[in-house]
């Protein structure tokens, strides 16, 4: 831009008309993205957050956020924060092993294979997903009956597909996927002239995994443990199927006030309780992308 | 990758594992679906029961009618915003992905209930409100999509040459960018196919009807049924979605096999 402008070979005139022109063109370029999500992302979000201050009569007011603090919203968020945290880790975990295995020992085809099929189950949810695991871990579920010959009556130990636990398993069916997707580039990042050069200097393989592989690993493993804590936390076709409102949970509450299931006037209530859900999902996912994005620096 | 070679057996032993996790709900659900329990056989039954329902065909059309819309949106608000970005605009990159990633970080459920009170007036008389709401949600898969398809072209040229030759911009990317990165325009496009089929949360917020809400009504009344149903709508999903994976080919894998 500058350049054009300060161009003496220019008239005046047409020289002014491009420079605006170009200053123009980068608001020309956004405007299509920028009035797209400004009507269908941003204003909506803006609205939750507006309404959420407003009490039913339409006054400014904290009412809904004291409400979010008091039960039985205290019990469900509590619930659902438990939920994501134990479903992080317990999906995290196997599947970075699984995402590491596949990365230093599978052939070329095999990891591309495990990408598209891990595509495909981190997108499973909602009533199909249900259906399979009562199919599977029901009372009369294949699994079930498999184990019962075995000898070891699983619902007998309290065992519910209906129950926290119950959810912590369905959920790990599209999250371990996720992991193995978010995880893998760390480990195909990581050179193997790193461990080369670090045995040439001496290092047991020990020492290389302590001194370099965990902590290069372990940003990216925690950040895809973040992402997966919001996906659990947000959850919500899964669980509506999944447990008809039997467990508390942020998302499905939220639901309820808006299904009309409760009295109208809580509406900026759930507004209140999605304002809770976002600062809670935003604590998860902005560390997330920053540490994917300074990640993606030396894994290329 | 490129440490240690040594025994398969660890990853052999895995794969056995997660394909049992994997499997094992599947074909549970599907030998369920075949159940004929009035004649005590296995058979389709359970498939002709909801295929034979008038509102299977009806719904199905609405939600394949509303993936492709969305489909549509997303190009036509994406390409050209990319391709800017690849030739003049690399200082806004990083504004223009703070924007579309926006949607990772908040849950649907809450965009549902602002999308509630407000959409505009046009935006709210049908379905197809959703086609709208279902591109927010894949925004942020296909921009990196495309964003990471763009780089790896050498884009000004080709621009350059077309333009040279007297193409407008609308030629040019219809014509010259498109059919260069169509890998990863392909892979936008299903990603947002598969997304706007299976999805529910905001569907079910906002009160319209698309093939999974209909899927979730009919399990109320047939659960034998309602498991095939789910089976299908699965079935039909996987297949959309593996096609992609092993058909379109991946733009990360370009730099796999550049470093290999």
């Amino acid at each position: 831009m500058q350049k054009t402008s300060n161009n003496p070979a220019r008239g005046g005139a047409s020289n002014w008309g491009a420079s605006m022109g170009k200053a123009l063109r980068p608001v020309i370029a956004l405007t299509p993205l920028l009035a797209f999500m400004g009507i269908f992302f941003f204003s909506p979000i803006a609205a939750v957050i507006v309404d959420s201050f407003h009490d039913n009569s339409g006054e400014f007011s904290l009412i809904n956020y004291v409400d979010v603090l008091r039960e039985p919203i205290k019990t469900a968020l509590i619930t659902s924060f438990g939920l994501a945290l134990v479903s992080a880790l317990t999906a995290s975990i196997p599947g970075a092993i699984l995402a590491f295995l596949i990365e230093s020992r599978g052939s070329q085809r095999l990891r591309q294979l495990i990408a598209s099929i891990a595509g495909v189950l981190a997108n499973t949810g909602g009533v199909p997903l249900a259906f399979m695991f009562i199919a599977a871990l029901g009372a009369e579920g294949a699994a079930t009956s498999f184990l019962k010959a075995l000898g070891f009556d699983l619902y007998s130990t309290g065992f519910s597909l209906y129950s926290f636990w119950g959810l912590v398993v369905v959920y790990s069916y599209f999250q371990i996927p996720m992991m193995v997707i978010v995880f893998s580039p760390a480990i195909h990042g990581l050179r193997r002239e790193w461990s080369e050069a670090a045995r040439t200097l001496g290092a047991t393989t020990a020492q290389f995994w302590t001194r370099i592989g965990i902590p290069l690993l372990f940003p990216s493993f925690f950040s895809s443990f973040l992402l997966l804590f919001a996906s659990a936390f947000s959850a919500y076709a899964t669980a509506r199927a999944m447990t008809n409102g039997t467990i508390p949970l942020v998302p499905l509450m939220i639901g309820n006030l808006l299904d009309g299931n409760v009295i109208f006037d809580e509406v900026n209530l759930a507004k209140a309780l999605a304002v809770a859900m976002v600062l809670v999902t935003l604590a998860a996912m902005v560390p997330y992308l920053v540490i994917q994005r300074r990640a993606e620096r030396w894994q290329k | 990758m490129r440490l240690i070679r040594t025994r398969k057996l660890p990853l052999a032993l895995a794969m056995l594992l997660a394909g049992v996790y994997v499997l094992l709900p599947i074909v549970a659900a599907t030998e369920f679906s075949l159940r004929q329990p009035a004649k005590g056989d296995h058979g389709f039954d359970n498939y002709a029961w909801f295929m034979s329902d008038p509102d299977f065909g009806k719904y199905l059309g609405i939600s394949f009618g509303l993936a492709a819309y969305s489909a549509i949106i997303l190009l036509v608000v994406l390409v050209p915003t990319v391709v800017w970005l690849n030739l003049n605009g690399a200082k806004f990159r990083p504004f223009v992905e703070f924007i579309s990633l926006m949607p990772l970080v908040i849950p649907v459920v809450a965009l549902a209930i602002g999308a509630q009170t407000a959409l505009p007036e046009f935006a709210q008389t049908d379905e197809t409100v959703l086609a709208y709401m279902f591109a927010v949600l894949a925004l942020p898969y296909a921009y990196r999509t495309m964003d990471t398809g763009l780089r790896s072209v050498p884009l000004r040229t080709l621009v350059e040459a077309a333009r040279g030759l007297g193409a407008g911009w609308i030629r040019t990317i219809l014509l010259v960018i498109i059919p260069v990165v169509r890998g990863s325009v392909l892979n936008a496009l299903f990603m947002t196919l598969a997304l706007s089929l299976g999805e529910f949360t905001l569907t079910s917020l906002l009160h319209w009807d698309t093939f999974t809400t209909w899927v979730t009504t009919m399990s109320q009344s047939n659960i034998l049924g309602a498991i095939a149903l789910s089976m299908f709508s699965l079935g039909a999903v996987f297949a959309l979605l593996l096609g992609v994976g092993l058909f379109v080919r991946h733009p990360k894998s370009n730099v796999v096999s550049e470093e290999e």
